[in-house]
């Protein structure tokens, strides 16, 4: 691939960088947080909303206010966005952002696949599937009993199918079996989507890579800590870790034999890059946890993403940090409508 | 019976209602505390799973109590309120239960025994790889449980207290005009 995307990137592109660079500038920043946080109920939350770029999304909501319909709304919002520039896209933007769909598309099918094994109707998952992973076959996903059912009847002709290479068994579908095709599906999704950085080479690659590689071993090191006590084998566990990290392939080895977290930690201090973050991770209930320390290094990688032009990494960087922002709202709203303010400070600023 | 003797009864009764109030508040302040905690903890859950992934869609309309509640008599003759893990009874209904079966439909149905092995834990409604603050949410409600039922006991015997010290307020007051 030729070098230089500043010479061509523009011609395909340029017009969605923009809007994108336009659409992150009203991200929230510190001030409206810190007057979101001084709110007391939904409804100040809502009036402090329409003053930033939300503006009056709340307008046709019925009383009373719940922190799931501002969920909805906020995420109805950003979906506009999100069809907007890819309507808009050309190759290979468009195959970029399938790539980022997939992963809300594996999802759902997770979400109507429990659904279905809990005796939940079609209808009721339906709603509340994430808007950005819809796919027309999706009611069918329901009937499947083994994965390679739900290969050959439902997904062979969805983006997801060339995912299922390791899924295929004829287990039934049960708590673990689903669990375990959750996490297959996003290693071979997450390995798929960094191949296709890399072959992509320029800014691209520059700016995706690391993010991916990261994504990888975060997922790695969250999959291992939440194993312990589970009735998830070692084994097993080192098949759900993805490869395209840092830490394949001595690093994933140690900590599939992990078993606390002390162990864990003493594998990510053989990384510059990971030894700091869980330095900062606290103790007990005081301090931060894990996955707060690693939704703060997302939140900086994505910021520095827009430091470099003519690459498509601000797309999933903005989406990245919109649901950051979205998931910041919702935790601020449910501490308001709890009325435990202790923790309502533990938001990760964006801007 | 003697009018000092009464006093003393009535005194040491209301001494022991006060104590059961004040029980009763501390063990209300950390039953309201504990289940805070929990539904603080399931908002940590939403926020690292997603918030459709902690909700009504994960859980059947119909499921089995993991704990039941059962009356005994204490020493008293008041009611007390215990726990019990339901596991312990269910291999007993389900004999009768399959026999019935067995008589309706008139084929032997042996799935009956695997449908109710262990009590599968709640938990394992959201998935097999759970995070922390979900487990600290099942703890502090389970908490809150004993609490809830050790409660129930009390407001029964704060209760019976004061239709005592009641009952015993008009028996002094019957003798108190004849001593007069």
């Amino acid at each position: 691939m030729l070098e230089g995307a500043e010479f061509y990137f523009n011609v395909d592109h340029g017009y969605l960088e923009g809007l994108v660079r336009g659409c992150k500038a009203s991200l929230l920043t510190q001030q409206d947080y810190i007057n979101l946080v001084q709110c007391e109920t939904l409804e100040d939350v809502k009036i402090h909303l329409q003053t930033t770029d939300y503006g009056n999304f709340l307008a046709n909501q019925t009383n009373p206010l719940t922190v799931s319909k501002i969920d909805m709304e906020m995420r109805k919002k950003l979906c506009r966005e999100f069809e907007y520039f890819r309507n808009h896209s050309l190759e290979p933007l468009s195959t970029f952002f399938t790539y980022m769909t997939c992963s809300y598309m594996i999802d759902n099918v997770i979400l109507l696949m429990n659904g279905a094994l809990q005796k939940k109707s079609v209808k009721e998952i339906l709603v509340k599937c994430h808007p950005l992973g819809r796919f027309t076959e999706m009611e069918a996903v329901n009937i499947a009993e083994t994965p390679s059912d739900l290969f050959n009847a439902v997904l062979v002709e969805t983006p997801l199918a060339p995912f299922f290479q390791d899924c295929m068994s004829e287990n039934t579908l049960d708590e673990l079996n689903i669990e375990l095709l959750r996490n297959k599906l996003y290693k071979s999704y997450l390995e798929a989507f960094y191949k296709f950085c890399k072959n992509h080479g320029d800014v691209t690659a520059e700016i995706m890579c690391p993010i991916l590689e990261f994504e990888a071993d975060r997922r790695a090191f969250i999959i291992t800590l939440n194993s312990f006590g589970t009735e998830l084998s070692k084994d097993d566990r080192e098949t759900l870790y993805p490869t395209c990290g840092k830490l394949y392939p001595e690093g994933l080895r140690l900590l599939a034999q992990a078993e606390d977290f002390d162990q864990m930690r003493r594998v990510a201090d053989h990384y510059g890059v990971y030894k700091p973050l869980f330095e900062a991770v606290g103790d007990g209930s005081g301090g931060k946890t894990l996955e707060d320390v690693f939704y703060e290094r997302e939140v900086q990688m994505n910021v520095l993403a827009f430091n470099r032009q003519f690459h498509y990494g601000v797309f999933y960087a903005y989406t990245k940090l919109k649901e950051q922002e979205m998931r910041n709202i919702v935790w601020i709203a449910e501490c308001i409508s709890q009325r435990h303010r202790t923790k309502i400070n533990s938001y990760i600023p964006i801007l | 019976m003697a009018a000092p003797d009464l006093r003393a009864e009535l005194d040491s009764l209301l001494l022991q209602l006060f104590q059961d109030l004040e029980e009763l508040e501390a063990k209300r302040a950390a039953l309201n505390a504990r289940v805070e905690e929990g539904w603080l903890s399931l908002s940590k859950a939403r926020y690292s799973m997603g918030a459709k992934s902690v909700g009504p869609l994960q859980y059947a309309s119909l499921m089995e109590p993991q704990v039941c509640v059962y009356t005994s008599e204490a020493q008293d003759g008041l009611q007390r309120f215990g726990l019990v893990r339901a596991s312990a009874q269910t291999p007993e209904e389900v004999g009768p239960r399959e026999a019935a079966l067995r008589r309706r439909k008139g084929l032997t149905r042996t799935p009956e025994p695997e449908s109710f092995p262990a009590l599968r834990d709640p938990l394992n409604w959201f998935g097999i790889l759970v995070p922390h603050s979900l487990r600290q949410a099942q703890a502090s409600f389970r908490e809150g449980l004993q609490l809830a039922a050790d409660m129930a006991t009390l407001q029964i015997r704060i209760d019976w207290g004061r239709s005592q010290l009641r009952g015993l307020q008009e028996k002094l007051k019957q003798l108190e005009p004849e001593s007069a």
